[in-house]
Order: C-alpha cells, then sequence, then structure tokens
C-alpha cells in the first residue's frame, strides 16, 4: 500500500485549549507524541482552537452593577485568551512545529470545538480531560464529554497523569 | 533526523523497539480494543491510515515511526450466555464445552481480522485475549502494561441507532488513566 497522505491527505488535528493545566498537557502530548522527530513535514496538520467564554455568560445573572463590571470582564477575557494562544505558539514553537493555525473563537467551548471541526473538516480532535474548574470526583470533564458523544470526528482525550502517593 | 532501520518482510514476531534513535520520549504503546463490531475494526483501520504513517519512503514496518501496536480482544464471560431453562437451571458440561468453543473461535477470528488489517497496512501488531467484562479488561489492561494511548471504536455490539457513544467506549473514556482515541463510524453521504 503506497503512502498517500503525502501531499494532499494530511491528517487534521483539532486541539481545543482553554487556560488550564490539562489542556496544556494535551497539546504538549499531542505534539510530543505526533510531531516531535518528524522533520520538517509531519503527515499532521495542527489547528489550535481557544474558546474564549463571552463576557455576559461569565458574569451571569448578577445584579444591578452588572453592566458596568462588563468591560472589565471583557479585557480580562481578551488577555486571558491571547496568554493561551502565546502559550500555546510556546509549546508548539519548542516542538519545533512550524505549521500550526491558531484560532480563537468565541462562544462555549462545547459549541466552538464541534464547529471548528466542522471548519476545518478534521480528522481529529484532541482535548483534555478537564478545563476550567475541574472537580476533583469528576473522571472526565463535561466538554470532553459533550465533544467524545457530540463531534463528527475520531475524539482524542489526553488525561494527565495524576501523581502516584 | 531519526534514522529507521530496513527491517525484512514482517514475520509477525515482536522486535525490540526500544534501541531506536535517541528519542525515547515519542515512542507509545498503543493499545486497540478489538470486537466483532465493526466499529472496532474500523477504529482500528481508522487509526492505522491516520497515525501510523510513514515520515518518508516505504518502511516495511510502520510501527517504527510510532512505536508498539497491540490489538486486545475481551472474552465476555461465561455466565452470559447461560441462562436458567426450565428444570435445567446449570448448562449441561458439554453445552458449557461447546460455548466455550465457539466463543474462543470468535475469539481467534475477531483478532485474525484485526492481524490481517494491521498486516495489510504494514503494521506488526501483538494480540492478546482476556476474560472478563470489556470494560474492566480494557481498563485494567491499561494500566497493567502502561499503554500511552487506546484505541476504541464509537459503538460495538449493543447497536442502539440513538447512542452516540456505547457504552464500554464511554467507560473507559471516563475511566481509563491514559489517553483514549474514540473512532466515530464514517458517515454515510446520502
Amino acid at each position: 500500500m503506497a503512502a498517500a497522505e503525502a501531499a494532499a491527505g494530511k491528517t487534521v488535528m483539532v486541539v481545543g485549549i482553554d487556560d488550564s493545566e490539562h489542556s496544556f498537557y494535551a497539546l504538549q502530548w499531542t505534539l510530543l507524541h505526533f510531531f516531535s522527530g518528524r522533520g520538517l513535514d509531519p503527515p499532521f496538520k495542527l489547528v489550535v482552537v481557544h474558546a474564549k467564554r463571552s463576557a455576559p455568560s461569565v458574569i451571569g445573572l448578577a445584579g444591578p452593577g452588572g453592566v458596568d463590571v462588563l468591560p472589565y470582564v471583557e479585557s480580562d477575557l481578551k488577555r486571558i485568551a491571547a496568554r493561551v494562544i502565546e502559550k500555546a505558539k510556546e509549546l508548539c514553537t519548542a516542538n519545533s512545529v512550524a505549521d500550526v493555525e491558531y484560532e480563537v473563537v468565541e462562544g462555549d467551548s462545547r459549541n466552538v470545538l464541534c464547529e471548528a471541526v466542522e471548519k476545518h473538516h478534521a480528522d481529529m480532535l484532541v482535548v483534555g480531560s478537564h478545563g476550567y474548574g475541574a472537580i476533583k470526583r469528576t473522571v472526565l470533564g463535561s466538554v470532553s464529554d459533550y465533544c467524545a458523544h457530540h463531534a463528527h470526528c475520531s475524539v482524542m482525550i489526553v488525561k494527565k497523569p495524576k501523581p502516584k502517593h | 533526523m531519526e534514522e529507521y532501520r530496513v527491517e525484512s518482510a514482517a514475520s509477525g514476531e515482536q522486535t525490540a523497539e526500544e534501541g531506536k534513535g535517541g528519542d525515547e520520549g515519542k515512542k507509545m504503546k498503543v493499545m486497540a480494543g478489538v470486537d466483532e463490531s465493526e466499529g472496532s475494526m474500523h477504529a482500528l483501520c481508522w487509526a492505522l491510515d491516520h497515525l501510523f504513517t510513514a515520515t518518508g519512503g516505504e518502511v516495511p514496518d510502520k510501527t517504527q515511526a510510532l512505536g508498539r501496536l497491540i490489538l486486545l480482544h475481551a472474552q465476555q464471560p461465561l455466565y452470559h450466555f447461560v441462562h436458567p431453562m426450565g428444570p435445567a437451571v446449570y448448562a449441561t458440561l458439554t453445552a458449557m464445552e461447546s460455548m466455550r468453543n465457539a466463543q474462543k473461535e470468535n475469539s481467534i477470528w475477531v483478532l485474525e481480522r484485526a492481524s490481517q488489517i494491521c498486516i495489510e497496512r504494514l503494521v506488526k501488531a501483538e494480540t492478546i485475549i482476556i476474560d472478563g467484562d470489556p470494560k474492566d479488561v480494557i481498563c485494567q489492561a491499561t494500566e497493567e502494561m502502561s499503554i500511552d494511548l487506546l484505541i476504541m471504536g464509537s459503538r460495538g455490539l449493543g447497536k442502539v441507532k440513538r447512542a452516540i457513544l456505547g457504552s464500554v467506549s464511554d467507560y473507559c473514556a471516563h475511566h481509563a488513566k491514559c489517553p483514549i482515541l474514540i473512532v466515530k463510524p464514517p458517515k454515510v453521504h446520502p
């Protein structure tokens, strides 16, 4: 079977990241196992997607004064998003991966990631196992669970190993 | 740049992977859970086509690019198939024997099919059969064998159309301690 993946058939991987340790671990894991040591032309195309929460969703049903806080929350979220992408860029360069697309999309992570999969015709979606608000008792975060069920492509859930006692 | 040793034709034996190149961190131990369902066979094909790719030129064994591949088949314990029928609550010895044999044949068939898929794609794979409930068997095996990546189909034997994720893959997504890749069945193009 000839190597058919050369030019057009690169496997497209969308990696969802947020501000959490778990998602950066997932990105690092992916880079390490699929991109390192492949030289300049790995057979994979990487798209890094960050779902930026919208300020109203963060403020929620705040009482009076919620409107005043809006611009501050908004700039805070923008700052977080920029930092996340910056960190992702650093990770990719550290692993010598140059051909990466970075996207920040506003919205709920579940929908953002599933839509990104459609948009980029991704073959695979990579997510960490927990994100914001990782509650210790849950074994799988809600976003990764949602994506495992609903994404239209294969889903890889990368778990950060717990340190052994 | 990594150098790949060109091996002679895949003999089905396991070769020592550890000595290849300096970058130990990227070699993975990959396990694929297989059963009789089309979903798991498709998952294996998909994973092999998309992940076990050669970086350049033809290598007789693409496992070199990524790591070791282990095919795991979980054999359901026999008491699942024995139900009380009338006065005879326990199946007779011969019935048990024949069921055991049928099950063994089935397992062998599954693993042969899976191995064939691997051979076609020039990937060496090891096969294992473990008795027990698939969910537990798979999660335990990933821990015991220090698996780096688990590959599963998304729907297996319980073909309920509305279930978007089968119970075994859902369980493993939650409980396996290693990264897990869930491969969805191919889209049916209208």
